[in-house]
């Protein structure tokens, strides 16, 4: 879908991008990374052409982008910055209505777009339509940004350091809101992040840039298995295991259990096939807790998990391994249970498991 | 609660009005150019009213001593707004009594405690008034109470006996005129530099190259002395209507209203120029470059998010040129454009301070109402989303 073909840019005597080729795929998040002056940004706003190529040349669904005006390229490719640039003396309405009004769609269009892609990002429409930029918070403002970029819903999404300017609890939830809006729009995105742990995190593909020069391209899970030089090595960091295990989903890795059923005052389920600590679940398969049946058969005595606990006794289907990870190392426990939005039990993750994944 | 009313002012206010009570209150002259004699103020008015101001300004120095609260800065407004009124009546009605008997000739100006007084007041109720920011209708009513009191009074003919009312009733045609003068060419120069100088403006922020010549030019223009200024036009613009009839058709000659309205034109560049660039260059790099990255052209750009941002501070250059303009105007009545001016330079000529007087406090209003109507129409034209809290 956008291909990059050996270029260039020179400012003077220095050379911010050096003979860069890369191509990538319609609906492929490519995140663009790499050391300060690395020369990602100048990469990327080569594509929506803020800056001009000095060698070499851009295609877009095979379409040469020198071939039409600048302006016309530019509002059929999404543009969200970090610092979000939204217009001050215009509403957040009005921000997102920038492009389509350009492009001549109508009224009501437009507020029904405008509607929905604040759904889109997590905003009430009815709150923040008529709320102007110096009344948002950094994450609400983030929020708009990204909504205005999508606006006249491009096919491509330039994205500069979209989450850099917030607090990290702010900036999970916005990645988490973008991974879920990227499942849904499968836009082909380019975003640019000194932050690995968030190229891990969003990226379908990575490029490590260095000096201008394109290092390694890779899916995340190949650059951290297998770094191509000393110096991906180093960028990667030495604990890249868990990098890794932050792209393997529990659902993936997951061992089936077998559980003690109650209902009302009875347990049932053949005792000598759970082990020493059996999870009991209902009779529609909900975690109730757990018992040791060292201890007693009693159904008097299981540890319920109580919803305060869920969420540190359990992992949900949608964590990865290193979130089962981390719980069980705070937890002191060997295994932890796996379970969907209903509390039902789906499987077990044990460190033993963990320990298998992370050595492939 | 504390307010942080600056009361160090009210307290000076009080102190000045304190002193005032020690100097002459009016100046009373068998006629416009004989010596004057000082009237202090147990010459002007009665023993009572005498006492009764020179108790409500100790009350004031006091009130100004005590700790600032809201009762206080109530207190302080309204006796300042008493005051005001009150000196102007006193002096007013004195100066009929000691004319009585005179000549129709005589005339009895405002002394110095009248003027120090006024400012005295003024320092009182404003400082006073700036603690009641919260309180918007209670200030605005207080604020409106000294002059909509003097205004009466004024109607009421309480001020005819004072020189200043004179010389009023003597010009009042003439003043009307020389208003509309004033005012067609303050603004008129305002907006034919305005349309000078913000593309000016615009282009020094775009051009580089243009940057330096452009503010060195209006830079210069502004360090010539408005006099001077004049009379550099002068010689050159008569012999150009000299040697072109036409324009003395049109009224264009060497003196009057064509060079002062040249003149003008280029004293309003430099706070047009100035604002505009600096209105342009302080708007968001972040806003620009996300403008430019989702696809709008240069104009578009310019026109929907560059001007609309910078509207306020061209705004500000504007108001300051209009005001700068009023005073300068006053100028030109020296090379024969009229305007308020007029009443100033013949006083001078004449000798008469009361004249004087009524030309310089007429520009003043007149500088006063333009800002008050200029500070408006720039908050009505400033985009809702940039207005900051309580305006």
């Amino acid at each position: 879908m956008i291909l990059m073909e050996e270029l260039t840019k020179r400012y003077g005597e220095s050379l911010a991008v050096d003979t860069l080729s890369v191509e990538v795929a319609a609906g492929e998040v490519c995140v663009l990374i790499g050391p300060s002056g690395c020369g990602k940004t100048t990469t990327l706003r080569m594509i929506n052409r803020l800056v001009e190529p000095s060698e070499g040349r851009i295609f877009i669904n095979g379409e040469d982008t020198r071939k039409r005006p600048p302006e016309l390229l530019r509002r059929s490719i999404g543009y969200a910055i970090q610092s979000v640039g939204l217009f001050p003396h215009m509403t957040v309405e009005q921000n997102i209505s920038v492009v389509p009004s350009i492009l001549g769609w109508d009224r009501s269009r437009i507020s029904n777009r405008v509607h929905e892609l604040l759904l889109l990002v997590g905003l009430d429409p009815a709150g923040y339509t008529h709320k102007y930029p110096t009344q948002l918070s950094g994450g609400e403002a983030q929020r708009v940004g990204v909504a205005r970029a999508l606006a006249a819903d491009p096919p491509i999404l330039l994205m500069d350091e979209p989450f850099g300017a917030v607090d990290p609890l702010t900036r999970e939830r916005l990645q988490q809101q973008f991974l879920s809006i990227q499942k849904e729009l499968r836009k082909t995105v380019v975003l640019v992040t000194h932050d690995l742990d968030e190229a891990v995190r969003l990226a379908d593909r990575i490029a490590v840039m260095r000096a201008g020069k394109l290092v390694q391209f890779d899916t995340p899970e190949r650059l951290l298995a297998s770094p191509t030089d000393a110096f991906v090595r180093s960028f990667v960091g030495a604990d890249r295991a868990l990098k890794r295990i932050s792209r393997v989903p529990v659902t993936s890795m997951m061992q089936p259990v077998k559980t003690l059923v109650r209902s009302g005052d009875t347990l049932s389920g053949d005792v000598s096939q759970v082990p020493r600590f059996a999870w009991v679940t209902d009779a529609d398969g909900r975690l109730l807790g757990w018992l040791d049946t060292a201890q007693s058969r009693s159904p008097d005595s299981v540890f319920e998990i109580d919803a305060a606990q869920v969420e540190y006794l359990t992992v949900p289907d949608s964590a990865s391994a290193r979130d089962a990870l981390s719980r069980m190392l705070g937890q002191g426990v060997r295994s932890i249970p796996v379970i969907d939005e209903s509390r039902r039990l789906l499987g077990e993750v044990t460190l033993r498991s963990i320990e298998e994944v992370t050595a492939e | 609660m504390e307010y942080p009313g600056p009361s160090r002012v009210a307290t000076l206010g009080s102190l000045m009005g304190v002193a005032s009570l020690a100097l002459p209150w009016l100046t009373v002259r068998s006629s416009r150019l004989a010596e004057g004699e000082s009237i202090s103020l147990l010459g002007t008015a009665n023993t009572l009213t005498a006492v009764l101001i020179a108790a409500l300004w100790v009350v004031v120095l006091a009130l100004s001593l005590r700790p600032a609260t809201r009762m206080n800065a109530y207190a302080l407004a309204c006796l300042g707004a008493t005051l005001l009124p009150l000196t102007l009546l006193t002096a007013g009605m004195g100066a009929e009594r000691l004319l009585a008997d005179a000549p129709a000739v005589a005339r009895a100006s405002l002394g110095g405690a009248v003027w120090l007084s006024l400012l005295a007041g003024y320092f009182v109720l404003h400082t006073s008034l700036s603690a009641l920011k919260d309180r918007p209708c209670a200030r605005r009513v207080l604020m409106l109470i000294a002059p909509g009191l003097i205004l009466l009074l004024g109607l009421l003919g309480a001020f005819e006996s004072l020189a200043l009312s004179a010389e009023f009733t003597g010009n009042e045609q003439r003043l009307a005129r020389e208003t509309g003068r004033h005012l067609a060419l303050a603004l008129g120069s305002v907006f034919i530099g305005a349309l000078i100088a913000v593309p000016l403006g615009i282009a020094a922020t775009r051009h580089r190259r243009t940057e330096r010549p452009i503010f060195l030019i209006a830079s210069t223009i502004e360090t010539v002395p408005s006099l001077a200024l004049f009379g550099l036009i002068i010689a050159p613009l008569a012999a150009l209507s000299f040697a072109y009839p036409a324009l003395r058709e049109l009224g264009i000659r060497g003196v009057g209203a064509a060079p002062a309205l040249i003149a003008l034109i280029l004293y309003s560049l430099l706070p047009i120029v100035h604002n505009t660039y600096a209105g342009l260059k302080q708007v968001s790099p972040a806003a620009l470059d996300a403008g430019r990255g989702m696809g709008m052209s240069n104009r578009q750009l310019s026109w929907r998010v560059e001007y609309p941002l910078a509207i306020p501070l061209i705004g500000e250059g504007i108001r300051t040129a209009t005001i700068q303009s009023v005073g300068n105007t006053a100028v030109a009545a020296l090379i024969g454009a009229g305007g308020l001016g007029h009443f100033i330079f013949q006083g001078l000529g004449q000798a008469a301070p009361d004249l004087i007087l009524l030309g310089a406090l007429s520009v003043i209003a007149l500088a006063l109402v333009l800002d008050t109507v200029a500070r408006s129409a720039i908050k009505m034209l400033t985009p809702r989303g940039l207005r900051r809290e309580g305006d």
